[in-house]
């Protein structure tokens, strides 16, 4: 079976003079086509690393990666024109304006400039950003932004869509934009692999979700069926939440003091 | 695409860039500009009638080193750093787009605003007397020469700008420049210099560069001086151009 995304033992280390940081420690990964896949874990855990190496951004210090069946270390490039990637900040130039934006990255991905100024209407569009795609982006909310960041990530219509942490920092509204976006685009056969800090993103979101700790992989599985194992081990009378198999996997422990909710170590 | 025609596509994003940042493009003019004057100013009428002059004034000596002033701002990086520090890097990284495209792209555009400020910095001397004595190919050779440098600097800027990522160590990189053109015979022919000086300042590649392009301005066409310019711009340019795509290809 070939699979969206595929990692083995993928690890990378930072290395400087005083010390080798550990990143991630080994990744094991099979996504399959079609699936929105959700990757999860606490900050640091490693997630938007795996994003890193896994969209030809970063090196691997050591195991594979392949996307679409494309090896990234081997052949970097055949696996660029097979993925888009909106990373957790929109990477965006304020002074360019939305439909340029669009018409620049439909250019490097070998479009000729006719089809760069029609598919860059098609995706202004599709993101509900005409009448802004002649202002430059430095003017653009949060939203809009994000929203022009995802569509540039699809403008040569890839194999698999990598978004790290789409809604960070957006409004609820925006944030039920964005999902409808990643349902639709899933729709029509694209893979997603999205990292979120959100339980209830990927609950609504995902297919399928592994939860990353200290670089490692520490649970995976549907939604529903990691939510019936942690009620099953604890012996629950009703379904834990998302969140509850997130604290369990990663050892966090929630403690509720005066109201306030607390994240403690355990 | 090629990658010609990306470095084209990359070129027009960093042209439209600098024309919406006005702001970045007057110091470029203005300080070269306030060097010519004032260095004329002040040597001007010590140094009237010297032969090495050939009949113009003093800022018609001076007027190379204002020009490779002008092409040294290298505001090209800062902008990369902006790109790298907001994520739209990555984004083009993301790319199938050429690495040698990514460098160029940039590059190009350096190359284009050098050659329009060499342009009108040359108009402007015109109103202060001086002449360019090698006539429409001296023009022609004079704008290609200074925006090679800008291309050559520019590439020198990025590579900071892509090792550190970050603007104010590209801003302190950008000095190394200073002593570089004080280490020419900017104020006086290389035979007139100190020993040291002179053994200096023949070590120095921007000598060439500058004595290029001071022929332009006071000579006919001197072949053997344009030509050790051109010289160290295409070395220093593709060492440059090798140096960025390198980094870039190693970028983590």
């Amino acid at each position: 079976m070939t699979y969206a995304v595929e990692a083995e033992s993928l690890v990378k280390h930072y290395s400087s003079r005083k010390e080798t940081v550990e990143a991630v420690r080994g990744v094991d990964l099979q996504v399959a086509e079609g699936e929105v896949f959700g990757f999860l874990g606490p900050n640091g855990a490693g997630k938007s690393t795996t994003v890193r190496m896994l969209t030809t951004l970063l090196s691997i210090t050591s195991g594979t990666a392949r996307v679409a069946g494309v090896d990234v270390s081997v052949e970097p490039d055949r696996a660029r024109r097979k993925i888009g990637v909106a990373l957790q900040e929109a990477g965006l130039d304020g002074r360019q304006t939305g439909r340029e934006t669009l018409i620049l990255q439909a250019r490097l991905f070998d479009m000729p400039q006719a089809s760069a100024v029609d598919r860059a209407q098609v995706l202004l569009e599709l993101v509900d950003l005409v009448e802004s795609g002649d202002r430059r982006v430095k003017g653009y909310s949060g939203g809009m932004k994000r929203r022009l960041d995802l569509a540039t990530a699809l403008v040569h219509q890839p194999e698999v869509l990598f978004l790290d942490e789409p809604t960070t920092g957006l409004d609820p509204a925006s944030r039920l934009v964005v999902w409808d976006e990643v349902r639709r685009i899933n729709e029509q056969g694209t893979t997603v692999f999205l990292t979120t800090q959100y339980l209830e993103e990927a609950d609504a979101l995902c297919n399928r979700l592994a939860i990353i700790d200290g670089g490692r992989i520490v649970l995976e599985g549907t939604p529903q069926q990691l939510k019936t194992d942690l009620r099953d081990r604890r012996g629950l009378d009703a379904d834990p939440t998302l969140d509850e198999v997130f604290l369990d996997a990663t050892g966090r422990t929630r403690e509720r003091a005066a109201g306030d909710v607390q994240e403690v170590l355990a | 695409m090629s990658s010609a025609g990306q470095s084209l596509a990359l070129t027009g994003r960093a042209l439209r860039e600098a024309l919406r940042t006005p702001e970045a493009l007057f110091p470029t003019l203005f300080i070269p500009l306030f060097f010519l004057i004032v260095n004329t100013g002040q040597a001007s009428e010590i140094l009237r009638g010297e032969s090495f002059l050939k009949g113009q004034g003093y800022a018609a000596f001076q007027l190379p080193s204002s020009l490779l002033l002008a092409a040294s701002f290298g505001s090209a990086a800062l902008f990369l750093v902006e790109d790298i520090e907001g994520g739209y890097f990555d984004k083009l990284r993301a790319t199938p787009a050429s690495r040698t495209s990514l460098v160029l792209g940039r590059l190009g555009a350096e190359f284009v605003k050098s050659a329009t400020i060499t342009l009108v910095l040359i108009l402007i001397s015109l109103l202060l007397g001086i002449r360019i004595a090698s006539g429409p190919i001296g023009w022609v050779l004079l704008l290609l020469l200074t925006a090679g440098w800008g291309v050559v600097y520019g590439g020198f800027m990025q590579l900071i700008a892509l090792k550190t990522r970050s603007a104010a160590a590209t801003n302190s990189g950008g000095l190394v420049f200073f002593p570089l053109l004080f280490l020419t015979p900017s104020f006086a022919p290389r035979d007139r210099l100190g020993d040291g000086m002179r053994e200096a300042a023949s070590l120095n590649p921007v000598t060439y560069i500058m004595e290029g392009l001071r022929s332009l301005v006071l000579d006919d066409l001197d072949w053997s001086a344009i030509g050790r310019g051109f010289a160290v711009i295409a070395i220093a340019g593709l060492v440059m151009i090798a140096l960025n795509v390198r980094m870039i290809r190693n970028y983590d």
